[in-house]
């Protein structure tokens, strides 16, 4: 009782409370999507800082993993119908198939080689996406054909539905990687991330903890992939299998702070204003300079802000908590 | 498929392998020397290409002429590169080193769309349309004035690092930057060489190529990618094997478009970089 009658206990309960309600404060579509899209970033984020944050291995192509589910599930639901409810999970799995051989091939490896090799696996799979469009309709990408308000098929008439199944993932990735961070997986991938010959020597087989940590970022973003085209109702292979997806990927980990359980949470809800303020000021008359913007941020982070924006964050929650009654506490 | 065409295929591969090997020289000497991975070194060639796209239709300069003028620049704006943005991340983690570089990729590359649109750019020159005929194969005069340019330039660069002091001095800080500073060797001088030298030899490839590829804002994305592949099957530092690396990597690409389809030659380039990781990870010339 004392424990969730604490700040420590109460104030998360609180956030999320505020989550909650949130879309019907500004049911405005608008800002609905603008959180359905932050809330699919804090799970590409997040799945992106199993393996790049706590594993040390930079992914420049998640997007990969986004597509396969995206285009594994469209094709699927298109050609027999299957609910999107069920391909979520094959999406994913497929994903986590697709990312075995990366990481048995890579993890051996130190050195630049993980980061190369995701970039060219996107950029392969974009390739063969275009070439062969009698199944995947190339450079037009897929539709989902929309059937309005059919709860079984993923689809809904409003944004709302949309949102807190979104919420949920996000809730549940961050859940997970609060699970991993905690659990021998997560010591050992620290462990490898401090001194890897070390980790090594004391018996851990680092490649193996690398690759599991991929298989299961991958998952989660081939589970996103789908819930996007779900939710988009198109995908493209430019878009889906893009470097300019991964790269924001990235990004949104890198500029929340990599290797902590809220850090991409936070970068995913600072990078989604970002974007968005900039396509408003910018109204998408000056192609370029939006892209350009975000290059700058990248390397002002990197430059300035090496662990994001996590540890300001952190002290303003310690801040806050601690200034917060205590009823259970006072009770005592 | 005949013996002409395929030998049309063969030619074209041996001629771009030319190119990859300079963009994939300047990658490698950067990575050899100041050990960053440079996911921007695509834009050194973007540069390059408009460089010299716009000496030609501002000024009406020859495109190897504009080499004269391009590649000082480059090697102007590598030296800015290293002093502001790689300095500071040098002993950095991997991942500073790479969304550094990944970061310039995207500023560069966004920048050239917002200044120069996404049109396609041609350049046409008198000699665009030369091409020599033996045997049914067919020669076309500007990618073979490419080869040559930049094996030219690659012959230069490596007679510049095995003949003179600076070259030597550059090279003794890419084998032991310790020991290179007990020998009065300045690392940080050598720093900015290097990249000034990388962007200068990768914008030049860029320029060697305008007469007969297109320019647009994205293109060094396909070069980057490439010469990533040829510098890990070349053995990530050596110039050497960078060079007989591009021979097998545009060998195969240009067999790859003839065989599997236009748009799969990539593809197969990047079936060589898996092969590589599986069969020999420290490449043609590692020792492992």
């Amino acid at each position: 009782m004392n424990r969730v009658l604490s700040p420590q206990g109460y104030v998360p309960a609180v956030i999320l409370l505020v989550l909650v309600v949130l879309p019907h404060l500004m049911p405005n579509p608008f800002y609905v999507h603008i959180l359905v899209m932050m809330a699919i970033f804090v799970v590409l984020g997040q799945a992106w800082n199993l393996i790049g944050g706590y594993g040390g291995q930079l992914s420049l192509g998640h997007a990969a993993f986004f597509g396969t589910g995206a285009y594994v599930s469209t094709l699927l639901v298109n050609a027999h119908g299957i609910s999107p409810w069920l391909t979520m999970w094959l999406g994913g799995i497929v994903a986590l198939f697709l990312s075995l051989p990366v990481g048995i091939i890579c993890f051996r490896l130190q050195g630049p080689y993980f980061a190369i090799a995701t970039i060219g696996l996107a950029e392969a799979l974009r390739l063969l996406v275009l070439h062969f469009r009698e199944i995947t309709n190339g450079a037009q990408g897929l539709t989902v054909p929309f059937k309005g308000n059919a709860p079984w098929l993923l689809q809904f008439d409003s944004k709302f539905p949309y949102y807190y199944i979104a919420l949920v993932m996000a809730v549940a990735t961050v859940l997970i990687t609060r699970r991993m961070e905690r659990s021998r997986l997560g010591h050992y991938l620290v462990a490898i991330g401090q001194n890897q010959d070390a980790a090594e020597a004391l018996g851990i087989d680092s490649s193996r903890a690398k690759a599991k940590a991929l298989a299961l970022s991958a998952f989660i973003t081939g589970v996103a992939g789908v819930f996007y085209a779900q939710y988009t109702y198109v995908i493209h292979p430019d878009g889906v299998f893009g470097l300019g997806l991964s790269v924001q990927i990235a990004l949104v980990a890198i500029v929340g702070g990599v290797g902590t359980i809220l850090g991409p949470a936070i970068g995913a809800v600072i990078m989604e204003c970002f974007i968005q303020s900039t396509q408003i000021i910018f109204a998408g008359q000056y192609p370029g300079l939006e892209l350009m913007v975000y290059g700058g941020l990248l390397v002002a982070v990197i430059l300035w802000r090496p662990r994001g924006v996590f540890p300001w964050f952190a002290r303003l929650y310690g801040w806050i908590v601690d200034h917060l009654p205590s009823p259970g506490a006072a009770q005592a | 498929m005949d013996l002409t065409t395929i030998l049309q295929g063969l030619l074209t591969g041996i001629l771009m392998a030319g190119i990859y090997a300079l963009v994939a020289i300047g990658l490698t000497l950067i990575f050899g020397v100041v050990r960053i991975v440079n996911f921007a070194q695509g834009e050194f060639v973007m540069m390059g290409m408009y460089a010299t796209y716009w000496l030609w239709k501002l000024w009406g300069i020859d495109p190897y002429l504009s080499l004269l003028i391009t590649m000082p620049l480059l090697f102007c704006f590598g030296v800015l590169i290293q002093q502001f943005l790689f300095r500071p991340i040098l002993h950095a983690p991997d991942l500073a080193q790479i969304f550094m570089t990944v970061g310039l990729s995207v500023i560069l590359m966004n920048a050239a769309l917002f200044f120069f649109t996404a049109d396609f750019r041609t350049v046409k020159t008198a000699y665009s349309e030369w091409t020599l005929r033996l045997a049914g194969v067919a020669l076309p005069m500007p990618r073979l004035f490419a080869f040559l340019g930049a094996l030219l330039l690659a012959g230069l660069l490596t007679l510049f690092l095995s003949k003179t002091d600076l070259g030597k001095a550059l090279r003794a800080v890419a084998q032991d930057r310790e020991v290179s500073m007990l020998l009065g060797i300045n690392p940080d001088r050598m720093y900015l060489l290097a990249v000034g030298l990388g962007a200068a030899v990768s914008g030049a490839a860029g320029g060697l190529i305008v007469p007969f590829f297109y320019v647009f804002p994205t293109v060094g994305v396909i070069f980057v990618l490439i010469a990533f592949v040829v510098v890990i099957l070349g053995t990530l530092g050596s110039i050497e094997g960078a060079m007989l690396a591009a021979l097998i990597v545009g060998v195969a690409e240009s067999l790859g478009i003839l065989f599997a389809g236009a748009d799969l030659g990539l593809v197969v380039v990047f079936a060589i970089l898996v092969a590589t990781l599986v069969f020999k990870p420290s490449g043609l010339r590692g020792q492992a």
